[in-house]
């Protein structure tokens, strides 16, 4: 991308990407009744949009996202997620309220203060003096205000966990199935947005908690041929992008 | 009891319903089109005791979705025209995702025999199913069978009969989808039922649970804005609490089920983790030897194809030609008669040049029959998706354009094995561009006339590759223009190796070329004898015929020596100024504004003319306006007359045209065919047509400027 996208026209962008999650298809109509707006501004919008060839757009016809546009989108989606999830697992505050502060602050976060929120969002999950009893005893905190002094309990417990989890670590590691490398097996943990391959992938057995393995690379490096429930299934990597398995 | 059923035949891809099908149909098959769309329909029927059945083969669908033609098919199928039985054919040796499809049926309700095919493989992998158990949780009777040897198909027949006497039984097992999904579902079928939405042969909980999939067509069923609204909220409410879509997670609940029937009622002695088949995929899909071997397998294709079927074509041609002299001997010898004219060089030259294509279809397809039935496809598929990908087609399109290079009509009829439209339109666009064989004739009449010796083979070479360069430029024009979208998602089973059966093989290859005969044939004929009429009519003028004659007089008064050789120039001479006066002749004449800045001349339209009915008529025209006679590539004296007439650069550019115009009006007639309508047909002759003006104009205008080749 050369020129940053201005907020409202980010906004126009997610609102396309979710009506064409949720329906399939998007018309100018959805989207103003989404972002309750004028239709005329929807059409200015969308002009823009396509002159920046993140979507193709011609007036009655069917609007689609162009590649450019689907990963500019998913960069908004993904950053509304992130601030969303903060606010709502980190911080606990209510889920629709949270939504519309994500909603403000997610034009004016950049790609790199939000890599280092990821990172401390992930942090707080995976350290061991974190976690969710950590963030429990913040949200008592805010609840009753208590400050009490089980700080010796817990340490022990945290010391606990960190054993545990130093073998669990050692036997799953989560990862994108597009980069198991031939031989290895996984267990299918979590299954992005349903674009038509992934939809194809679900229905062909490639459910949550189905053990995979991948079994070969074609002679050109793509498509990848994977076993699963007993028989073999071909998919691009670039279409199994959504999936995520725990490698065993 | 009716004595007449509908049976339809339902059952993933390669589960050995069409062997089934064969086996309980026999030759007794119809193959037709489902209305508006290409997908293929076929029926037979048969009778068992009283009973007439008429046997129709669904699509082979994994699932029963509205994001597939065929699927759609299929569902529509069950659920407007309601056979009375559908029997959904499962492969046991892959249990599981076969009774994916098997659990959607069940909850269309229709009545069900689940028919365990290739029942030998599964018990030589060591599976055994509790039957009864199975079949109490799907509400179906089961019955093995072993599709090749045609064993179990009467007790199948008994089972058939008797879900229908009785219809569907009792209650069907539901499944659970879990607390949240089933919460939405009960929300939305009390609303479907309030507003009373229900279209007729739909139960509300389908309706419900495939408006939450996010089911098009269902969706387009269901006009209340109120079901709308709820379906959004329960969809959206469902992804914040399961994290994934609710369609993922619907898919999901039924795989839950599968499982949970099978852990109960399947079991599996040995876990085989490399069968025969892997053994045989590590080879031919190995990253050194994949690509070399599907190559060799290729041309074995090729040459089977096209040096086998070769001869059968020469004796193809000479027996039309035998037919053609003998009704031509029923006129005298030099007669005019414009009937024997139109018996001998309209219809029997027409229809000859449709048959004549029969071997080499017939070979092209038992080549492509065994490929397919044998699961190496779906491997060529898998190995050239990468390259395919890139501009823009499918894995599949390769073979199709492959065979290009042979022939184009099997080429575009190829295309069938690509399911998804756009993807096959494209092939199907851009196969003419793979310069077929009836070209070659005309290369190599042109290259040596014009051209030194060491220059031939990179000549050929070049126009080949220009072919290949274009197709691709083509595919990715069309691709991001009247074919923009999403190309079909390469998930795809890779079925293990199979033998095929002969009966299997034959029925397969027979249906094709049985197509290609009828369809193709009438059209072909007719722009035959429109051909015909083109270059016979008008009739020369009396006065020409007189000068002729008169000459033939002078000649045998004159007692010449070489009397005979005389008389045949003035044939010739004859025949050059008949087409000159006829119609194709004219428009050649009346052309030549138009091919001019190709360096043609109205000899070369004419000529062009006669290559639209196919591409190797091109030589024999030129032979007839140059006067040369009797001409082939070999023909010296043609090539002089054509370097007195013509540069080099013209040359080029002649070869060029035909390379890239359309390779013959058979071509035409099957695209009209294979995409169902004449708007693709005629985009693609009128695209290929200015596609070749503007190479070829570009070509000799450019060599012009810079001086060559004059």
């Amino acid at each position: 991308m050369t020129v940053p996208l201005s907020a409202s026209l980010e906004d126009y962008l997610e609102a396309i990407f979710h009506v064409i999650r949720e329906k399939g298809e998007v018309r100018p109509g959805d989207i103003a009744e989404r972002l309750g707006v004028s239709g005329a501004s929807v059409t200015g919008a969308l002009r823009s949009l396509a002159g920046r060839n993140l979507i193709t757009y011609t007036p009655y016809g069917e609007i689609g996202l162009t590649s450019a546009g689907r990963s500019a989108a998913g960069d908004v989606v993904r950053r509304h997620e992130v601030l969303r999830d903060f606010f709502v697992k980190v911080l606990a505050v209510e889920q629709s309220h949270a939504d519309q502060a994500a909603c403000r602050m997610e034009h004016s976060v950049s790609r790199d203060i939000l890599e280092k929120f990821v990172r401390f969002v992930e942090f707080i999950d995976l350290c061991p003096r974190g976690g969710k009893l950590w963030l429990e005893g913040f949200s008592r905190k805010c609840d009753y205000g208590r400050d009490h002094g089980q700080c010796e309990t817990c340490v022990s417990e945290a010391m606990e966990k960190v054993r545990k989890t130093a073998v669990s670590k050692e036997e799953g590691k989560r990862m994108k199935l597009r980069d198991l490398k031939p031989g290895e097996r996984g267990k299918v943990s979590s299954i992005g947005p349903g674009t038509p391959a992934v939809r194809r992938m679900v229905e062909m057995g490639v459910t949550r908690g189905t053990l995979v393995e991948v079994e070969r690379v074609a002679p050109l490096g793509d498509p990848v041929e994977i076993k699963v429930m007993g028989y073999h299934l071909s998919l691009r990597r670039d279409e199994a992008e959504g999936i995520e398995v725990e490698r065993i | 009891m009716k004595s007449r059923l509908t049976v339809a035949l339902a059952g993933n891809p390669n589960s050995g319903k069409t062997t089934i099908f064969n086996g309980l149909t026999g030759a007794r098959q119809h193959v037709g089109n489902y209305p508006g769309v290409t997908v293929e329909r076929k029926e037979g029927t048969l009778r068992y005791g009283d009973t007439e059945m008429t046997v129709v083969d669904l699509p082979g669908t994994y699932s029963l979705t509205a994001y597939s033609v065929e699927e759609l098919v299929a569902r529509n199928f069950i659920i407007e025209e309601k056979p009375d039985v559908v029997v959904d054919i499962i492969d046991a040796s892959n249990l599981e995702r076969n009774l994916y499809l098997a659990v959607q049926l069940m909850e269309l309700g229709t009545p069900l025999v689940l028919c365990f095919n290739m029942s030998d493989m599964a018990a030589a992998k060591g599976l055994s199913f509790d039957q009864e158990k199975l079949s109490r949780f799907f509400g179906a009777p089961i019955v093995n069978t072993i599709g090749h040897k045609g064993e179990g198909l009467k007790e199948l027949l008994a089972r058939v009969e008797e879900v229908a006497r009785r219809g569907v039984q009792g209650p069907v097992s539901e499944i659970g989808y879990g607390r949240e999904i089933e919460a939405e579902l009960k929300t939305l079928v009390r609303l479907l039922e309030e507003e009373n939405q229900i279209p007729e042969g739909y139960s509300p909980r389908w309706l419900a649970l495939k408006l939450l999939e996010n089911d098009r067509e269902v969706g387009a069923l269901v006009s209340s804005p109120a079901i709308r609204a709820q379906v959004e909220k329960s969809a959206k409410r469902l992804r914040g609490i399961l994290g994934e879509d609710p369609e993922t997670a619907i898919a999901a609940g039924r795989y839950g089920f599968i499982s949970g029937a099978c852990q109960e009622a399947a079991v599996s002695s040995v876990e085989s983790r490399h069968s025969y088949s892997d053994k045989i995929d590590s080879v031919v899909t190995n990253r050194v030897l994949g690509i070399p071997l599907f190559l060799a397998l290729m041309f074995l294709v090729f040459h089977l194809t096209f040096t086998v079927g070769d001869p059968l074509m020469g004796l193809i041609e000479t027996g039309f030609g035998w037919l053609g002299d003998v009704v031509g001997g029923l006129w005298p010898e030099g007669s005019g008669s414009l009937l024997r004219s139109l018996l001998v060089d309209g219809i029997i030259g027409g229809v000859g040049g449709v048959v004549v294509f029969l071997p080499n279809i017939l070979l092209l397809f038992l080549a492509i029959s065994i490929l397919e039935d044998s699961g190496y496809m779906a491997r060529a598929a898998f190995i050239m998706d990468r390259l395919m990908h890139r501009i823009g087609l499918h894995g599949k399109s390769f073979i199709p354009m492959l065979i290009g290079f042979g022939c184009t009509v099997p080429a575009i009829m190829a295309t069938r094995t690509l399911e998804n439209r756009r993807d096959r339109l494209t092939t199907m666009m851009v196969a003419p561009l793979m310069s077929c064989g009836a070209r070659l004739p005309i290369y190599s009449l042109i290259i040596p006339a014009f051209f030194p010796g060491n220059w031939h083979a990179p000549l050929l070479w070049i126009i080949y590759v220009t072919g290949i360069v274009l197709a691709i430029l083509a595919a990715k024009l069309l691709r991001s223009t009247v074919l923009k979208g999403e190309s079909a998602p390469f998930v795809m089973e890779l079925p293990p190796y199979r033998m095929p059966t002969l009966k299997g093989v034959l029925i397969h290859m027979w249906e094709r070329a049985g197509i290609y005969l009828k369809k193709a044939g009438t059209v072909i004929l007719g722009v035959s004898v429109l051909l015909w009429a083109l270059t016979t009519f008008p009739r020369p003028s009396e006065a020409d015929t007189a000068r002729f004659d008169a000459a033939r007089e002078e000649i045998l008064a004159g007692g010449h020596a070489e009397e005979e050789e005389l008389l045949e120039q003035v044939d010739f001479r004859e025949a050059e100024a008949a087409l000159r006066h006829s119609w194709a002749g004219r428009i050649g004449v009346m052309m030549e504004p138009v091919i001019r800045p190709m360096g043609f001349d109205w000899r070369i339209g004419t000529a062009l003319i006669g290559a639209f009915a196919a591409k190797e008529v091109f030589v024999a025209q030129l032979g007839i306006v140059y006067s040369v006679g009797e001409a082939d590539e070999d023909s010296d004296s043609l090539r002089d007359k054509l370097r007195e007439n013509y540069s080099p650069l013209a040359a080029l550019s002649i070869m060029l045209f035909n390379l890239v115009s359309a390779p013959c009006m058979a071509t035409i007639a099957v695209t009209r065919r294979e995409s169902n309508s004449w708007g693709w047909a005629l985009l693609q002759l009128g695209g290929l047509t200015v596609l070749a003006w503007v190479v070829s104009t570009v070509v000799f205008q450019g060599g012009v400027l810079l001086n060559l080749g004059i």
